[in-house]
């Protein structure tokens, strides 16, 4: 008994890995040959549109874009099982050196989002559907609405504009204030962390002025995408029979609404959740680019763009296992959340 | 005072509990000693001086590096030494000889010798970089080199050319970003097989020059910081520091400034330089620029093949409709290979919008309307501004352009296939002689010396004896009588050449009013920053 159930988790655990793998092999081949196929050229990203044909076949040839693609794509898997990620030919440094500087900027701005979109998304989701079709529903709904729709780019400048430039409340782009920008060691990359460890509570107070309003501009991003899905899945529960029960059993309305109804929208939630935390650790390229934010998003928009293809691929390959990582994640969250897969 | 408070609350649609006010310290000016400069600098690839030439990263080694000689960036002709002292050229009109200068010293505290020198240009040639043609194309191969570029003495340096050219070529080229001067016994210390220190020198952060100012840091893509150069034999920069930063958005540039978290603006659409020209904390540096806007027309096609049509099409575009409208202050009308500013420029301006003689000339040429043809078009402005102008000034007459916008790495791997019909696109000059343009837009490969196809080509145009005419005028000896030179030949090449010219492009950089001493190049990367004051 005992040696059937170890040998079923055995089995979870490499039909789990194997599709892991599966997926990374698959996303790696397809943003390859994406790659290949869209008509940018890396060889002219190096050496620029005046120099020589000589010059231009002899890069040509070092990237090594004269064998097959088949061939090329098979060189490049075998350093990726190796653990090599390449070398960008634009910042002349290895790809995962890049990630490790690039990352860390976009997951803190990511985490705090995150955290900003579940404070106020799940509580303004469970508000709009118990006042189902009343004001308050309505009013969150077209706050959702408007975070939904509203270009995330003209947001920014805006918020830049009112926050920073006028109200002065907040840093503007960037990090930090230039006067502070070298004054700290980057130990995890984190300037939260890393400014918060430096002791200089200034040069912390300053990291925190900069991260808000990017931060707040995400977490209103994905608020309006996790209050519309809590809203459906709590409209779901409270309409089931199981609810209707409890309220005959003559249970408060909150605990109806909170310990029943919320925690059984909270098994599909985590999904939801985990899967917006994804999208914003890609990188929200418009608000990086606003912000001047050194990001992955960034780094992995303008690497195409240059045709650097090591550089979109590494990228490529750190956002499919974060996907991957947190869908391992939420299936585990499930388990304890819901004891029926247990 | 109420939409104020408001409009926040309306935008963000939460009252945050915490008050933000209380995150923000005083927001400090930039540092006194330190000069802060936005650009788009997120294409740098490389901080090696024999290799740079995108406009971050020459903007970098010009503040780093130095060359033999100079010249006034608002007078070209007036060339001056720099790491040489004085130099003179044989009778022969192919050997010149540079003595160096014996105060200059590089950043280490070692003297710049005439040795330095033959291994920089020996460098340049034998790694054969994409900036290195401006210096092969006097005839010099890794082969020759070494033969032909010689320290005779510590003092001395002799270089010979293939054939003799108007001396100031040669001298032009040698001030060039590409013919920095690096320190020999520091790259060699670097070397890895036959990369002559390559894969250490493009980190940039060791500054092997003898400017006013080195490297001290790059991270790709954020920023390059540049500290004074202690040991610098010259007088030295009053400034402690310069923070080239990547800010991508003209929008976002502009509060910078307007917030004095930036010192320099270079990236700002006309939009944001009027919405700055009321603030009188910011002003605007004007200055000329060498780039010539153009649409390359590509006689392989039938229409463009024919002469009287490609004349209609020159009537067909309003250019001063274009500067008055959409480029306000950044361009001028310019209908001539070479820009203003330099030697041999005219101001030969013989197209404007004219419907009439338009159709007659396409009537003329025989062919049937409605044209088609496509424009390869980058997605940024101002391609895309004046492709639409064009487009709906050249309808009427019944020449369609369907436009093509991609994005910039397309757009130039489709013009260097000449894979089209019509480029939108530009020119900047590598050296302010009048050769640069004047080689690329009008020698043919058989008159090149050094057998390298120009734009000429690319387009498929026989440029006839326009080309060794062009070459000659780069031969000729006597400064005058080369002005007249190119003067008669611009004026056919604007008649009958496949360049559609349109504007040359007027420099402008927004800066805070505190900050004196910015020189402007005639590119970006040309500005000189060390008498910067603020």
């Amino acid at each position: 008994m005992g040696q059937s159930r170890l040998w079923r988790a055995v089995r979870r655990l490499a039909d789990g890995a194997l599709t892991v793998a599966i997926t990374l092999l698959g996303l790696v081949a397809l943003t390859f040959f994406i790659g290949r196929i869209v008509p940018i050229d890396p060889v002219l990203t190096i050496v620029g549109e005046k120099a020589p044909q000589a010059v231009y076949d002899r890069v040509f040839i070092e990237l090594g874009l004269d064998k097959p693609l088949y061939e090329q794509f098979f060189v490049y898997l075998g350093e990726v099982i190796r653990g090599d990620l390449g070398t960008s030919f634009v910042t002349t440094r290895p790809v995962i050196v890049d990630i490790g500087r690039f990352f860390p900027a976009t997951f803190e701005l990511a985490t705090l989002g995150i955290v900003l979109g579940i404070i106020l998304g799940v509580p303004a989701g469970v508000v709009a559907a118990v006042n189902r079709e009343k004001w308050p529903d309505h009013l969150i709904r077209v706050i959702g609405l408007i975070g939904y729709s509203v270009p995330i780019f003209w947001l920014s400048l805006m918020a830049l504009l009112v926050f920073y430039a006028r109200l002065e409340w907040v840093g503007g782009p960037g990090q930090l204030d230039i006067s502070y920008q070298y004054s700290y060691t980057r130990v995890t990359g984190l300037v939260l962390v890393d400014t918060a460890m430096s002791g200089d509570f200034a040069v912390f107070a300053n990291a925190l002025s900069h991260i808000i309003l990017p931060a707040i501009l995400l977490g209103y991003y994905s608020m309006a995408y996790i209050s519309r899905m809590t809203r459906s899945l709590m409209l779901e529960q409270l309409n089931a029979e199981y609810v209707l029960t409890a309220r005959i059993k003559g249970l408060r309305e909150a605990v109806v609404v909170t310990r029943h109804a919320l925690r059984n929208a909270a098994i599909p939630l985590v999904t939801v959740i985990a899967l917006s935390y994804g999208m914003l650790l890609e990188g929200s390229v418009l608000i990086e680019t606003v912000f001047a934010w050194p990001g992955l998003g960034n780094y992995i928009a303008s690497s195409l763009l240059s045709g650097d293809m090591e550089a979109v691929l590494g990228g490529t390959l750190v956002v499919g296992a974060i996907f991957v990582f947190l869908n391992v994640a939420s299936d585990a969250l499930y388990r304890v959340l819901d004891p029926r897969s247990r | 005072m109420k939409v104020k408070r408001l409009l926040p609350a309306l935008m963000l649609g939460l009252a945050l509990s915490t008050a933000p006010a209380a995150l923000s310290p005083a927001f400090a000016e930039t540092p006194a000693d330190t000069l802060v400069v936005a650009d788009v600098i997120d294409d740098v690839i490389t901080l090696d001086p024999h290799e740079v030439s995108e406009i971050g990263g020459v903007l970098t080694t010009n503040q780093v590096y130095q060359t033999l000689v100079s010249y006034d960036v608002n007078d070209p002709t007036q060339i001056f030494g720099v790491l040489a002292e004085s130099w003179e050229v044989a009778e022969d009109g192919v050997t010149f000889t540079f003595h160096m200068n014996p105060d200059a010293k590089f950043a280490s505290g070692n003297p710049v010798t005439a040795e330095d020198a033959e291994y920089s240009i020996r460098r340049i040639v034998k790694m054969n970089k994409r900036s290195a043609f401006i210096i092969t194309q006097f005839g010099f191969t890794p082969e020759n080199v070494d033969e032909w570029v010689k320290a005779t003495d510590e003092n001395t340096l002799v270089v010979k050319i293939a054939e003799p050219y108007a001396p100031s070529f040669l001298l032009y080229c040698l001030s060039s970003y590409a013919s920095a001067i690096v320190e020999k016994a520091a790259v060699e210390e670097h070397v890895e097989g036959d990369d002559f220190g390559n894969a250490w020198l493009k980190n940039g952060v060791p500054s092997v020059g003898s400017g006013p100012y080195i490297v001290s840091r790059w991270d790709p893509k954020e920023a390059i910081v540049l500290e004074r150069n202690d040991n610098f034999w010259g007088e030295p920069a009053p400034l402690q520091r310069i923070i080239i930063r990547h800010v991508g958005e003209s929008a976002t540039q502009r509060l910078l400034l307007e917030q004095g978290d930036i010192d320099i603006a270079n990236k700002l659409t006309p939009d944001d330089h009027d919405a700055l020209a009321s603030n009188d904390e910011i002003k605007k540096l004007e200055g000329l620029s060498a780039t010539i806007y153009y649409m390359g027309l590509n006689v392989r096609n039938e229409a463009l093949g024919n002469d009287k049509f490609r004349e209609a099409m020159k009537y067909l575009v309003d250019y001063q409709g274009i500067v008055d409208t959409i480029s306000r202050g950044t361009m001028e009308v310019h209908q001539t290979m070479i820009p203003r500013g330099f030697l041999g420029a005219t101001d030969y301006n013989p197209y404007s919008y004219d419907l009439e003689k338009a159709k007659a000339l396409i009537e003329e040429s025989g062919l049937e309307t409605p044209v088609d043809l496509g424009v390869v078009v980058w997605n940024s402005p101002p391609y895309t501004d004046f492709a639409q102008a064009a487009q709906a000034t050249m309808a009427p007459a019944g020449v369609n352009l369907n436009l093509e916008v991609v994005d910039g790495s397309q757009w130039l791997s489709r013009y260097r296939n000449a894979d089209l019909d019509i480029w939108m696109g530009l020119w900047g000059p590598d050296y302010p002689d009048p050769h640069s343009n004047a080689k690329a837009f009008s020698v043919n490969v058989e008159d090149a010396p050094d057998g390298s196809e120009g734009l000429a080509d690319r387009f498929g145009w026989d440029a006839g004896d326009l080309s060794p005419r062009t070459m000659e005028a780069v031969r000729e000896l006597d400064t005058q009588k080369r002005q007249e030179m190119y003067e008669e030949i611009q004026k056919e090449h604007t008649d009958t050449s496949p360049f559609l010219y349109m504007f040359q492009e007027l420099r402008a950089v927004g800066v805070r009013s505190n900050v004196e001493g910015i020189v402007l190049g005639t590119t970006f990367a040309d500005d000189r920053y060390w008498n910067v004051t603020k």
